[in-house]
């Protein structure tokens, strides 16, 4: 017992004297370093992961390509496990690794308190995944956002069921009954909000039932029953990834006939695990994506087209798969745009970089995931420039279905009809 | 009107669900005195028992439940010498914050080997619906339900006709009495927590089918079970079963009527409500929150 | 005084390390150590001083980040008078959770702690029109002192440790005074303390609110400080957790446990973190696994822990002390 306290205190001891050390600051020269955020461990590390891989396969990219400033582009990592430590490897990086430029950070819970961060230390905050809408509503001149935020999304959404949806169901929009369905955290909210309102407001749809939930639930079947007595054509469904299983098995138990469920992002519907958990059986529901498989990369622009078939044949490399996963897009498009901005800009000051910023003006199709860039006073990259694509699940694999003119898959299943007859 | 069959049918398959898991907390309560605030993780474990059997061996979760019993067992009886059993007879606060500290460990173990992703095991059945007089039950719940109502009434059983089930009924009256009595209370309280271990152990071996898992799985289940312990009174077996039907109830039918959102209020007040106005929970000895033993 | 030289010695370290280092990551650090520290000393009150193990303190700490927040994203108040609002809520929260405390013992009671804090973490973030819901409330940035929007880490430092001073004199008013003595005797044995004629139910009830206030001023200078308050943290089992964690590392019932117990977190996750960044972060996880298994460690071998187990080992002698 005594050599077990000792052990503990010498362990201590040698810990504080570690922890000193690793304390200390880091600099090379010769190569450009940004700092990149994402969250590594706890809860939201998987997603974290994918877009930190995203960041390293265009980063290999930009530096085959001349690097950026003619430097070669290496990072400078920090993990945001919680907005606290979010706040505090912000501040890291900017002081002990001297980054002038932030990237990251992928949850809306991390990135308010990541920016507020890097503004303290008068470094620029490049974001490109979080969708809270008030992120670039904070007046704070040195944060920028590639991304659409969460309304974006819900824009979107309604964009695809009101124009496309509507008619191959028959209806009018505004005889077309839909019902939402969201976990409860601040993506969902956000996301179904927006969704909510411009399909009351610009098209007078039917608004049959609204449900939030946590997305730790056990059972979803009292919802799914209210939501069988609602009998909507459309459900508008934001999942994170558990929820998104259980809703579509017990909706499957309770034979829920609704005619189309619509989601956006990477998480539940839209990620991987929908498809390893379902394979054949969860073909059917839309996922708003960047995009995927099927997409006519000819019709971007010959720029974007280089660099999107460049960045797909890296994603192949890195992982092995033909697709790249939301996370990989995101991050890896959002880096690309930085690159075309501190290219324009030659410099991290930030008067020049803002200046640049706000100048650049492409069309859609320009860039990787066939973005544009147009970005307004707030530092916000516009809806109609971020093109979004929907996507379903065909074949147990996630394809693109929309825009039509940009992809070659067309949207099946509409009405989704019974559940054994979608293979 | 027409929804009521199925609404009843969740209510009690998912109320046999937390049965299993709040079983085996209530009993190393009432023997031990100990709230197992590891318990949820335990459950995670089994759960991913399951998967990883399902994924590198093929083996079906039912087979690997029969196979992985002892392994269950084992484990519950080794986290019991190496953890538990130097504390067993420490303060509140310690076994407490020792149980906590496991809960902490365990958790962090499985977030690091296994990372943070949804792992689910998709067996060739997973999808089968039995349908009858309007409801649609789910063959792997109903198996789960099978199993919970197979554990308690075995373990209710034990401890009522067993000589084993009297020796441990004794220690949970009074533990120095038995002492006196010649009861080896150190064997009593590592069966009692192989057991109890044992229990939320198979309920995660049944629980893989039905949900994905991921190193924070335990605590949306744990949580309902404190309720279901509690409600029941803490050592009562019967209560706990009984409660956590009833704790099943209230999420099911308040997610109905008032909304999913605030299902979780429900059962949280509800829990608070118990704890105010009889402590004891409905089976309980009153008195026995105050005396704290 | 005896014994107070290793907190005169740290807060003066903490004093002196804006004057001599001036990089933002130390400062941070630094504030980071005096904030959690000063969360841990007040659930110190309560769980180490009072025996009133709370793992639900989360949601006192969240009442005065939101307080702060949301006074001063819809009618503009200054966060100080957001921390005097949350300091009052918390402590009418407090009498409640105080009332429950003498309702029920021991595990019970820790379970009505965490089910008190999920109750609000479920109001915050479902009360979409008041809190923002699951969006939390990003905290608006307005530069002054009266705003509480402070640039310079340094000032921050100054602040945060005169928060700190305060929380270790109370608790050392806690070791030293009368109150502080029958409050102690309620802690070991409350019948017995009772058929003294100590006032045990208040004096547990006043530990408790006193705990609450000073724990919901600490979530102030937090939410001003990190500048975004999100339901699903701030009202966490986590964030409880680790108040205990820090106090009983670093020895619970004693003034500069929780100091030093959040020294040594915030160091270990830091350097741990700076450590293995990048994509092989997976192994930053390991210091959860190490706070599990040193928290089952120091509970079972020097439950009075670091301070008093050095102090052992450096005397020589067996202390006869209280017993956890």
């Amino acid at each position: 017992m005594r050599h077990v306290k000792w052990a503990v205190m010498v362990g201590l001891v040698a810990l504080a004297v570690g922890a000193v050390g690793a304390l200390q600051a880091q600099q090379l020269s010769g190569e450009y370093k940004i700092g990149v955020l994402e969250p590594l461990t706890g809860n939201l590390a998987a997603e974290g992961k994918r877009h930190l891989e995203g960041y390293e396969i265009v980063r290999d990219l930009i530096n085959e390509r001349g690097g950026v400033m003619g430097k070669k582009l290496v990072f400078a990592v920090g993990d945001a496990v919680d907005p606290t430590v979010a706040a505090s490897e912000a501040t890291r990086l900017a002081t002990r690794e001297g980054v002038k430029i932030i990237t990251g950070t992928f949850s809306s819970t991390l990135c308010g308190a990541a920016s507020e961060a890097a503004s303290r230390q008068n470094v620029i905050y490049w974001e490109t995944s979080c969708v809270d809408p008030r992120f670039a509503k904070r007046g704070l001149k040195n944060v920028f956002r590639t991304e659409i935020d969460g309304t974006g999304f819900g824009w979107y959404n309604i964009e695809f069921i009101a124009k496309h949806l509507a008619h191959r169901l028959g209806k009018k929009t505004s005889d077309l009954r839909i019902a939402y369905l969201s976990e409860d955290s601040s993506y969902g909210q956000s996301v179904t909000e927006s969704a909510r309102q411009r399909a009351k407001q610009e098209f007078g749809m039917q608004e049959v039932a609204a449900e939030y939930y946590t997305f730790t639930t056990n059972d979803l079947t009292p919802v799914i029953l209210k939501l069988k007595n609602a009998n909507p054509d459309v459900l508008h469904h934001i999942a994170r990834n558990q929820d998104a299983i259980l809703f579509w098995r017990q909706a499957r138990e309770q034979n829920f006939g609704v005619k189309a469920v619509v989601h956006a992002g990477a998480t539940g519907y839209g990620s991987p695990d929908f498809g390893k958990a379902f394979g054949n059986d969860g073909n059917g529901p839309f996922a708003l994506l960047e995009p995927g498989p099927g997409v006519i990369i000819d019709k971007f622009r010959p720029e974007g087209q280089k660099i999107e078939r460049a960045f797909r044949a890296a994603v192949k490399a890195r992982t092995g798969s033909d697709i790249p996963a939301g996370g990989h897009q995101l991050a890896g498009g959002g880096l690309w745009l930085l690159k075309l901005v501190l290219d324009a800009a030659k410099s991290d000051d930030l008067d020049k970089f803002r200046a640049a910023v706000m100048a650049m003006d492409l069309p859609v199709g320009s860039s990787i995931n066939g973005w544009g860039v147009k970005f307004d006073e707030a530092g916000q990259n516009s809806n109609a420039r971020v093109q979004h694509y929907m996507l379903q699940w065909q074949g147990g694999q996630l394809v693109t279905v929309w825009p039509e003119e940009f992809t070659t898959n067309r949207a099946k299943w509409i009405p989704l009809g019974a559940w054994d007859q979608r293979k | 009107m027409h929804v009521i069959p199925q609404l009843l049918a969740s209510t009690i398959l998912l109320g046999g669900i937390y049965a299993l898991i709040a079983v085996g907390l209530t009993l190393i309560f009432g023997v031990m005195r100990v709230v197992n605030f590891a318990h949820g993780e335990f459950l995670m474990l089994g759960m991913y028992l399951a998967f990883w059997a399902f994924t590198l061996l093929g083996l079906d979760p039912y087979v690997t439940l029969v196979l992985g019993l002892p392994l269950i067992f084992g484990g519950g009886w080794l986290s019991y010498r190496l953890v538990m059993r130097p504390v067993v007879h420490a303060s509140h606060n310690v076994q407490v914050f020792t149980t906590v500290g496991l809960s902490i460990a365990l958790q962090a173990l499985a977030l690091v080997l296994w990372s943070a992703d949804s792992q689910f095991v998709r067996t060739s059945y997973y999808a089968v619906v039995v349908r009858f007089g309007g409801m649609a039950l789910n063959l792997a719940q109903i198996a789960a339900f099978a199993v919970a109502v197979l554990f308690t009434a075995a373990l209710f059983a034990f401890m009522r006709w067993s000589y084993t089930g009297k020796v441990m009924r004794a220690t949970a009256q009074d533990r120095h009495a038995a002492a006196l009595m010649g009861i080896d209370t150190g064997r009593v309280f590592a069966l009692t927590w192989a057991v109890g271990i044992t229990c939320v152990g198979v309920a995660g071996v049944v629980l893989a089918p039905i949900y994905p898992v991921y190193p924070s799985i335990g605590l949306q289940f744990v949580l309902i079970a404190y309720v279901a312990v509690v409600l029941g009174g803490l050592g009562d077996m019967v209560g706990a079963l009984i409660a956590s039907l009833v704790v099943a109830f209230v999420e099911v039918v308040g997610s109905y009527v008032i909304g999913t959102a605030w299902k979780e209020v429900l059962y949280l007040l509800l829990f608070i409500a118990i704890l105010v106005i009889r402590p004891a929970g409905l089976f309980g000895q009153r008195g026995a929150e105050v005396i704290g033993t | 005084m005896r014994g107070t030289w290793p907190a005169v010695a740290f807060f003066a370290a903490a004093a002196l390390g804006p004057i001599v280092v001036r990089d933002a990551f130390f400062l941070d650090s630094l504030i980071l150590i005096l904030l959690w520290g000063a969360s841990a000393a007040a659930w110190n009150v309560a769980g180490g001083y009072a025996g009133q193990v709370s793992l639900g303190h989360a949601a006192f700490f969240g009442l005065g980040a939101y307080s702060a927040a949301l006074l001063g994203t819809r009618w503009g108040v200054s966060p100080w008078i957001g921390l005097v609002v949350g300091a009052v809520l918390a402590t009418a929260f407090g009498f409640i959770l105080g009332f429950l405390s003498n309702r029920l013992r021991g595990p019970y009671f820790v379970l009505a702690t965490i089910a008190f804090s999920q109750v609000l973490l479920i109001v915050a973030s479902r009360w979409r029109g008041f809190t923002s819901g699951s969006e939390g409330i990003p905290v608006p940035f307005r530069p002054g002192f009266w705003t509480l929007g402070i640039a310079d880490k340094r000032v921050w430092v100054y602040l945060v440790l005169v928060l700190a001073a305060l929380l270790y004199l109370v608790q050392l008013y806690l070791e030293r005074s009368r109150r502080g003595y029958q409050l102690a005797a309620v802690r070991e044995d409350e019948d017995a303390a009772l058929s003294l004629g100590v006032p045990a139910r208040r004096l547990k009830v006043a530990a408790i609110a006193a705990s609450a206030a000073l724990t919901a001023a600490c979530g102030t200078l937090w939410a001003q400080y990190v500048g975004f308050v999100d339901p699903y943290y701030v009202f966490s089992v986590d964030l409880s957790v680790r108040f205990c964690l820090a106090t009983i590392l670093g020895g619970i019932g004693t003034p500069l446990g929780p100091f030093l117990g959040a020294a040594f977190i915030t160091l270990l996750e830091t350097s741990l973190r700076a450590r293995f960044g990048g994509i092989g972060a997976g192994l930053v996880g390991i210091y959860l696994i190490i706070y599990g298994v040193v928290l089952i460690l120091m509970v079972r071998f020097a439950p009075q822990g670091l301070v008093p187990w050095i102090g052992d080992r450096l005397r020589w002698r067996p202390r006869l002390g209280p017993t956890a």
